[in-house]
């Protein structure tokens, strides 16, 4: 579903990403873990279309997104790791926009908006205008909003950075639902407890290079700390 | 170093910093050419003020009697509105910088007492809010010393006075600040200073424009001189601080310094004064209002969700985006304001050629009428450029930091810069349409006047709009707190330039042309085929440069907002 081919990103002379090859077939919740400054949110950019990679090719559902980027688009749900939105519309004003951009059908639109706005718990909120919203719930109304045209890969960066606990444990769930309905996942996070509950399999990247992936115990294997925490693990591949 | 002055210096370090830092980025080539650009306009603006202040000057210093009086009543006003500008100036500066900058919380959050942040912000604030007004009215300062041949204590005098005028006004504006938080949140009050400054603005200027100051130099209503003059005579109140200004620059031109230093005195004293009972407002109250601000909701309406129907028939991204745009526009209040003077404009506009003497001109009047239509064109079109400059120029870093989310859509670069160019182009052709043809009635021109009108403004229209969106986009300000001031920006400096340009070419090309077919239906006399030929060219090429303008600027801004990042 989603492959990345010797992707490479300089700036300058500063090179962000070096030569990543992944492939995440459908269904699968891959996590992208690493230290600051690794790469994760340059690749999670190229890979939602805001970015261009300087070599290697990206591929979503078998289109390339340097090709044919609107196509590659349509099949994406990209959420940001910081918030930022019209703040002078209201949620469900945000979320009708988002349904015009992506043509999702205006009869249905009603239905899914409600529906979204009650898995997320914005009913409430959703005349309000973005504006007075928290931080959590922007974040909570973008994911409503990259969910409403249907998706068939969500790029998430840092899903779970400003969530209450209740919204954390239910976007953990709602992520291995979506996964097991067939939709790709590829987040990157800091909280390696969420990658290791919810992801099939990791990635490290350090210095812009992949150093190591598969599952969370293939990953232990790789060191000789197969009972210790997974922070451990991290830190012994990554330093 | 005393431990006040200690931390107010360390909390002003990150703003020294941020002139520093950018001589060291690597992008300080291209910073220092832009720099180089915006500083020369800057330059040639002042100038241009000088130039135009010494010869009225001259001029009035030329009239017997009653020159002297004249200046020094000008000088007076100069102050004085020097002096409401600045304390309007600083009114919204100070509420910016003490209540709703973004770094506050930061800066709150640290071991430093409330009154020495407040020092560190007005001090910033004083700086930002008066550099511009007092460095644009030095020049007519400058040629007021040199047309009285004022030795060097006129100038350090005048420039020291002005100071401590901004001091005062910025002191002043802060007390008052500091007091209205503490009943009105300060992001309401921020809309409500902006609506009613703007709207008490606009009457005192319609009020002016309807006294019609034209007459005071018509001849018929020469009797009522000996009035003006005890007018002009009249002194302003002694407990004005302009008037304190006003004297001690009044007293260094004549010489006598004593005198001067004493009214200069006052003024400084009077800082001191000011700044003292700053301190003790803000020890009182200032965090207080602070606090109040961060927890104080901003909403005024509840807002009921509705489709605009006749976006219906839109494509799903136009649709998207003409709602937004709309929505957002009107919801920010900000834009009232700037709609109201808009507003203004308009009437003025085309009140002054309801009251232009004609009749009494020595030229016939129907070239004259023709004439003025002329130029007219090329004047709306300007007025045109300037109301684009604030909104078509800032459409594309309106979206701020939400950029994410039109990089990341399913939709081509180019296809939002065409529905933004669409959203803006509608209204700004019908508000100059409305301009050049309410004002050729008015002028009672020819019919090929109105028609020749009617088509160059709508030829021309659309490229300024695309010259705006398209460097607006080439040159966006996604970080600005507030996008409407990116016209200010290099960027905003080239829109102006070649927009100006695009105008004195398209008038260029038609003028000839024009005339000759005017001067040969006046003449009732037919025209050779070279005229003809140089119509047909000249018209071709206004057509071909409004192609040009439109399709050239949306490419270039394509370009340069590829490569930009959210």
């Amino acid at each position: 579903m989603i492959l990345l081919e010797n992707v490479t990103k300089k700036y300058g002379d500063y090179t962000a990403v070096s030569n990543l090859n992944l492939e995440i077939p459908r269904g699968e919740i891959f996590g992208f873990i690493g230290p600051n400054g690794a790469g994760k949110t340059t690749t999670i950019k190229m890979m939602g279309g805001i970015m261009d990679p300087t070599s290697g090719s990206i591929r979503i559902g078998g289109v390339n997104i340097k090709d044919e980027p609107e196509k590659a688009k349509r099949k994406i749900g990209f959420i940001p790791d910081r918030p930022y939105l019209y703040e002078k519309l209201t949620g469900r004003e945000f979320l009708k926009f988002i349904a015009n951009l992506y043509e999702v059908d205006d009869k249905l639109f009603t239905e899914k908006a409600e529906k979204q706005l009650a898995m997320f718990s914005l009913l409430d909120w959703s005349d309000e205008l973005i504006e007075s919203y928290s931080h959590g719930m922007k974040q909570r109304l973008i994911m409503a909003a990259a969910l409403l045209h249907d998706p068939e890969a969500i790029i998430v960066d840092e899903p779970m950075v400003g969530l209450d606990p209740v919204a954390v444990k239910m976007v953990k769930v709602l992520f291995k639902q979506l996964a097991e309905n067939g939709m790709t996942i590829f987040m990157s996070t800091h909280t390696l407890k969420v990658a290791e509950d919810v992801c099939d399999r990791i990635g490290i990247i350090n210095k812009g290079i992949l150093i190591a992936s598969g599952t969370p115990s293939e990953l232990r294997g790789k060191t000789d700390l197969v009972d210790a925490d997974f922070e451990d693990v991290f830190i012994k591949l990554t330093t | 170093m005393p431990e006040f002055i200690k931390d107010v210096l360390i909390l002003l370090r990150p703003r020294f910093l941020s002139f520093k830092n950018p001589l060291l980025s690597a992008n300080s080539k291209k910073d220092f050419s832009r720099n180089l650009v915006m500083g020369a306009a800057g330059l040639f603006f002042w100038i241009g003020i000088f130039i135009i202040s010494y010869r009225t000057l001259k001029y009035f210093r030329r009239i017997e009697g009653l020159g002297d009086i004249l200046i020094f009543k000008l000088l007076s006003m100069l102050v004085l509105t020097s002096f409401s500008l600045l304390i309007f100036s600083s009114i919204l500066t100070s509420l910016s910088k003490l209540y709703l900058s973004r770094d506050l919380e930061l800066v709150h959050s640290m071991p430093v007492s409330g009154n020495r942040i407040f020092a560190a912000r007005w001090i910033e604030s004083t700086a930002d809010s008066s550099w511009m007004v007092i460095i644009y009215i030095l020049p007519v300062f400058v040629a007021l010393g040199i047309i009285n041949k004022a030795g060097f204590f006129f100038y350090l005098n005048t420039a020291l006075v002005l100071l401590s005028l901004s001091f005062i006004s910025s002191g002043i504006s802060s007390v008052l600040v500091m007091a209205t938080v503490f009943i009105i949140p300060a992001g309401r009050m921020k809309s409500i200073l902006l609506f009613f400054g703007f709207t008490l603005f606009l009457t005192l200027f319609l009020v002016f424009r309807l006294l019609k100051p034209e007459q005071l130099v018509d001849p018929d209503v020469f009797s009522t001189v000996v009035v003006y003059l005890d007018t002009l005579k009249a002194p302003s109140s002694p407990l004005l601080p302009s008037t304190w200004a006003y004297d001690s620059i009044n007293e260094s031109l004549s010489g006598s310094m004593q005198s001067s230093l004493f009214h200069s005195a006052i003024s400084w004293s009077f800082v001191a004064v000011i700044l003292f009972i700053n301190i003790l407002i803000a020890d009182m109250i200032y965090f207080k209002g602070f606090s109040k601000t961060q927890t104080a909701s901003s909403r005024v309406f509840k807002y009921k969700y509705s489709d605009f129907p006749f976006t219906g028939l839109l494509p799903g991204a136009s649709r998207a985006f003409v709602v937004k745009e709309i929505k957002t526009f009107f919801r920010d209040q900000a834009q009232w304001s700037q709609l109201l003077l808009i507003g203004a404009l308009v009437i003025i506009y085309i009140y002054n050629f309801s009251v232009l003497p004609l009749e009494k001109a020595p030229i016939k009047t129907i070239y004259l009428q023709n004439l003025l239509s002329f130029l007219n064109m090329g004047l709306c079109l300007f007025v045109l450029t300037a109301i684009a400059g604030r909104f078509a120029y800032p459409a594309v870093s309106s979206e701020r930091e939400a950029f994410w989310l039109v990089k990341a859509s399913p939709v081509k670069i180019r296809t939002i810069l065409w529905i933004k160019f669409f959203i803006y182009l509608f209204p700004l052709l019908i508000l100059s349409e409305i301009l050049i043809v309410a004002t050729n009635i008015i002028l009672k021109v020819e019919a090929f006047m109105m028609v020749l009108s009617f088509i160059t403004v709508f030829l021309v229209v659309p490229g300024i709009v695309s010259i705006g969106i398209g460097f607006g986009a080439a040159y966006p300000d996604f970080k600005s707190e507030n996008p409407a001031q990116s016209v200010t920006s290099f960027g905003g400096l080239m829109f102006m330039m070649l927009c100006a340009g695009y105008i004195m070419a398209v008038i260029v090309l038609e003028a000839g042309p024009v005339y000759s077919i005017f001067m040969a239906a006046l003449h009732e006399r037919s025209m050779t085929i070279l005229q003809w030929i140089w119509i047909v060219v000249s018209f071709s090429m206004v057509v071909v440069i409004g192609m040009f303008a439109i399709f050239f600027p949306m490419r270039f801004g394509e370009k340069g907002l590829s490569k930009v990042l959210p």
